[in-house]
């Protein structure tokens, strides 16, 4: 089990829709590891899941931990909160992360000053539990 | 046969014969059926035609924003044979036209009225946050919503595409602002346009952010309004009142991995591989199909809900290379009298959101002859083209 440290009744922010095609990486992200779908025919990881490979169309199919590794390929600052939820952190950043293994995914920052964030940033994952059940998977810039 | 000489056996055989609006206006007190009534109304007067010659509809509005091709049908009292619904998106504008000139083709209906209402400033809850149920979706809504992470409202897709793109081509806010500042001077032309005073570059540059790197300027309005377009058959357009507006070529939406709703290809927003994408031969059918070079295109029309959306329009049809759009843009070139005026009613960002039906109004009323002090000049072929790919060629 992962430790809890949020509040579970005060986290008010939209949570996943978890569904037969997306369970494992949340799954994994509740076991603070990135989890994304894997096919062994060619060998590539790809997002979204789905219940085949998009490239060559098998089904040889497994969930595997990736390094966590990406650069951020996009990024905003939203200035306008459309969810209340989310008002306390205007402005606040979303991202998109190219991961190392290839896709890309949407996501959040964390303890990243947003004079740094820029399109190239090497940045790594981190999990912030929100929920007794709920991690997200966020990131920070690199270390190394 | 083979698809290229079906494609141009559709060729100029169908046409817009009436086109007809609603007032446009923010917080008016009308339903979708009320202002959608006047629109189709206004285009059966405008053709000369009256309700009993409607077989066919082509819906572009109803969930998750109201009424459906069948409310609609029943509402109006009409008899018909042929529908094809689809729900309030810009991105379903071209395939509403094409289903029209493909069901009159074919011969399923004679005339077929495409309608959109748009109730935005009552609806607007649905547009990002907590009431924006298709934006909920899992791994990401329709525009590239993410509402976990505060990712949500259609603009947030635009913002993110043009984030991107301003870092791999150097683009800037200040080159933006040529598209809403464009499209303001066309508004000005045009009194049926919501937002007609001057919009400066220093006024630009001192409004608010919403997105960043989208400021309010960036923004479509929010506003209600309807538009109706009768197609029917080149035939039968010419017993009409109204000099035919002529279906040349099209082509349809793209869809696949490589493509973001929001983005051009080869951009890397999503999933999208990442290259610095010319159109091919088999991205620009549109031309094709219509036997018309892009050099004759007297006027360019495009969703243009969020600014960035022009210049991705612009680059995916060939108009300029990739990422040259920014510049490409300035000096007056898309505004009145440019070299390729856009949107010339002022288009989502200043005249009224209305789907992108109110571009399909205005190229008609150009191609008349019809409007006024904004009219292009010796105009003959006009195209709508989208970000995400999909187009109608018109000529009179
Ligand atoms: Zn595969």
């Amino acid at each position: 089990m992962a430790e809890h440290n949020a509040a579970p009744a005060a986290y008010a922010k939209p949570l996943p829709r978890i569904t037969p095609d997306n369970r494992p990486f949340w799954e994994a992200a509740r076991r603070h590891e990135l989890h994304l779908p894997h096919c062994a025919d060619c060998a590539r990881a790809f997002w979204p899941p789905g219940p085949v490979c998009p490239w060559c169309f098998e089904e040889n199919l497994s969930w595997r931990a990736l390094s966590g590794r990406g650069v951020i390929s996009s990024w905003v600052l939203f200035h306008r909160a459309w969810f209340p939820s989310f008002a306390g952190d205007i402005p606040y950043a979303v991202v998109q992360v190219e991961l190392e293994e290839g896709p890309r995914l949407t996501s959040g920052t964390l303890n990243l000053p947003h004079d740094r964030l820029a399109v190239g940033l090497p940045v790594e994952v981190a999990f912030d539990d929100v929920t007794p059940a709920i991690t997200l998977p966020k990131f920070r810039a690199r270390r190394n | 046969m083979p698809a290229r000489e079906r494609r141009a056996a559709l060729r100029d055989r169908t046409a817009i014969v009436g086109v007809g609006a609603s007032v446009f206006g923010r917080g008016l007190p009308q339903s979708q059926l009320q202002l959608g009534l006047r629109a189709f109304k206004a285009a059966l007067d405008d053709a000369g035609l009256r309700r009993e010659d409607v077989d066919g509809l082509a819906i572009n509005l109803g969930w998750p924003l109201g009424t459906d091709y069948d409310r609609v049908a029943e509402t109006f009292g009409l008899d018909i044979r042929y529908a094809n619904q689809t729900w309030t998106h810009g991105r379903f504008v071209t395939l509403a036209l094409q289903h029209a000139a493909l069901a009159v083709h074919a011969g399923l209906a004679e005339c077929v009225a495409c309608l959109t209402a748009c109730s935005f400033t009552q609806e607007k809850d649905l547009l990002g946050g907590p009431h924006d149920i298709e934006g909920m979706r899992e791994e990401g809504g329709t525009h590239g919503e993410n509402p976990v992470y505060g990712q949500t409202s259609p603009s947030g897709g635009a913002a993110l595409a043009f984030s991107r793109y301003m870092a791999r081509y150097g683009a800037t806010g200040d080159q933006l602002a040529a598209v809403p500042m464009a499209l303001r001077r066309h508004a000005a032309l045009n009194p049926a346009a919501i937002m007609r005073e001057p919009l400066t570059l220093e006024a630009y540059r001192a409004s608010r952010w919403v997105i960043q790197p989208l400021r309010i300027y960036d923004y479509c309005l929010v506003s209600d309004g309807a538009c109706c377009v009768l197609v029917t058959s080149v035939e039968r357009a010419r017993d009409l009142a109204q000099r035919p507006v002529l279906l040349s070529g099209m082509q349809g939406i793209r869809s696949g991995r490589g493509e973001f709703i929001f983005g051009p290809p080869g951009l890397g927003i999503n999933q999208q591989p990442e290259s610095a994408r010319t159109p091919l031969a088999a991205d620009l059918g549109v031309y094709e199909m219509a036997g018309i070079d892009r050099a004759a295109v007297d006027a360019f029309y495009t969703y243009d809900a969020f600014s960035p959306l022009v210049l991705f329009a612009l680059e995916r049809f060939g108009f300029c290379g990739p990422g040259e759009a920014a510049a490409w843009v300035q000096g007056g070139r898309i505004g009145p009298g440019g070299e390729l005026p856009v949107n010339t009613s002022g288009g989502l960002l200043s005249e009224a959101h209305v789907s992108g039906w109110n571009s399909i109004v205005e190229l008609v009323r150009q191609l008349r002859g019809a409007c006024g002090p904004r009219q292009v000049s010796d105009a003959h072929v006009m195209q709508w083209g989208t970000p995400w790919g999909d187009s109608v060629l018109f000529h009179n």
